[in-house]
């Protein structure tokens, strides 16, 4: 199976949010309430996630909850391949 | 002149309750409570737990338990015989066991969706079919109760298939009721969150937001939702077809 790097994952990420006019910053440590990246651009990204790899990534919600900066996001999506 | 209530056959309390998912939360409760009511219970889960086992110990006479995945319709089948063998014939049904949801409706697996339908929707309509047969062939006259939820008819994200399993239970409610031209009383009882499952997704500020809009002030526990489950297997109320939410109004 094709697994996209965290660094690929993270270009992906900064292109949801270049969509809405936002910015991903560099930081790993930014807030996403700060960023502006809601539950909605999460399933956003890991389903574009899902069209490079060409696997589908299923979660349950607890999961999400415990997401709260940009580095959550990128190591939960890179853990959720792996599965 | 003849007074119509002479001509109307009403439907007698339960006697012998078939009760799915029995064996903790609710259904446990709502077990204990007919036992405790002096109602003849059969009850089935994926796993007996020892409090279900303890309260069979304790009811010998007017209990049966057992391991049934309520999926499984021949062993529900073989439940059910089982059953009025040693508890006489069924005349009430308490449509309980039920799979939860905690997932966006994008990320759910497929199968996923397929096993919350087929336990939440498809099972209890084969199990009820069952049951109700079985009235109708020995000339008996029955009431059914099916747990539904609030989110059958509010909205809430994480539960779609959930909710759509729910709603079809609704549904299915009017149109037995329909169906079965009061020979069968057919209702739904519908909780709000029980604190206990809110507790586990929700944090605290969450949690006190939602009681602080419920106008009762606090969220339902299955104590409060036993009694109305009893009240429409047991007392002569002629209410039929209906959806009861029971939530402190938070709904509303």
């Amino acid at each position: 199976m094709k697994e996209l790097s965290r660094a690929q994952i993270r270009d992906l990420m900064g292109q949801v949010l270049k969509n809405q006019g936002k910015v991903l910053p560099d930081d790993d440590a930014a807030d996403l309430r700060e960023v502006g990246f809601r539950s909605l651009d999460f399933s956003e990204l890991a389903l574009r996630v899902e069209d490079e790899t060409g696997e589908e990534l299923n979660f349950d919600a607890p999961g999400l909850r415990r997401i709260a900066t940009v580095g959550d996001v990128l190591d939960f999506l890179v853990e959720l391949q792996r599965q | 002149m003849s007074d119509p209530a002479t001509r109307v056959q009403l439907v007698p309390p339960s006697s012998v309750v078939l009760v799915s998912g029995g064996s903790r939360g609710l259904g446990l409760a709502i077990v204990t409570d007919l036992l405790e009511a002096g109602v003849k219970v059969a009850a089935f889960a994926r796993t007996v737990t020892p409090e279900l086992a303890k309260l069979a110990d304790a009811h010998p006479d007017r209990s049966h338990v057992g391991s049934v995945d309520v999926t499984d319709l021949a062993a529900a089948q073989a439940f059910v015989r089982a059953a009025e063998e040693r508890l006489g014939p069924i005349d009430g049904i308490v449509n309980n066991a039920a799979v939860g949801q905690d997932s966006l409706h994008v990320h759910t697996a497929i199968a996923d969706i397929a096993r919350i339908i087929e336990t939440n929707l498809t099972a209890p309509l084969q199990l009820t079919r069952l049951a109700v047969r079985r009235m109708l062939a020995q000339g008996l006259r029955g009431r059914i109760v099916n747990i539904t939820s609030i989110c059958a008819q509010r909205g809430f994200p994480g539960l779609v298939a959930y909710s759509a399993t729910k709603g079809g239970m609704d549904a299915a409610t009017r149109s037995l009721a329909r169906e079965l031209g009061g020979r069968v009383l057919v209702n739904a009882v519908a909780p709000g969150f029980f604190a206990s499952e809110m507790s586990a997704v929700l944090g605290q500020t969450q949690l006190d937001q939602i009681v602080r809009r419920t106008p009762t002030g606090h969220l339902t526990e299955p104590e409060e939702v036993v009694p109305v489950v009893r009240m429409l297997l047991r007392e002569q109320t002629n209410i039929n077809g209906q959806v009861i939410v029971i939530d402190g109004a938070a709904s509303i």
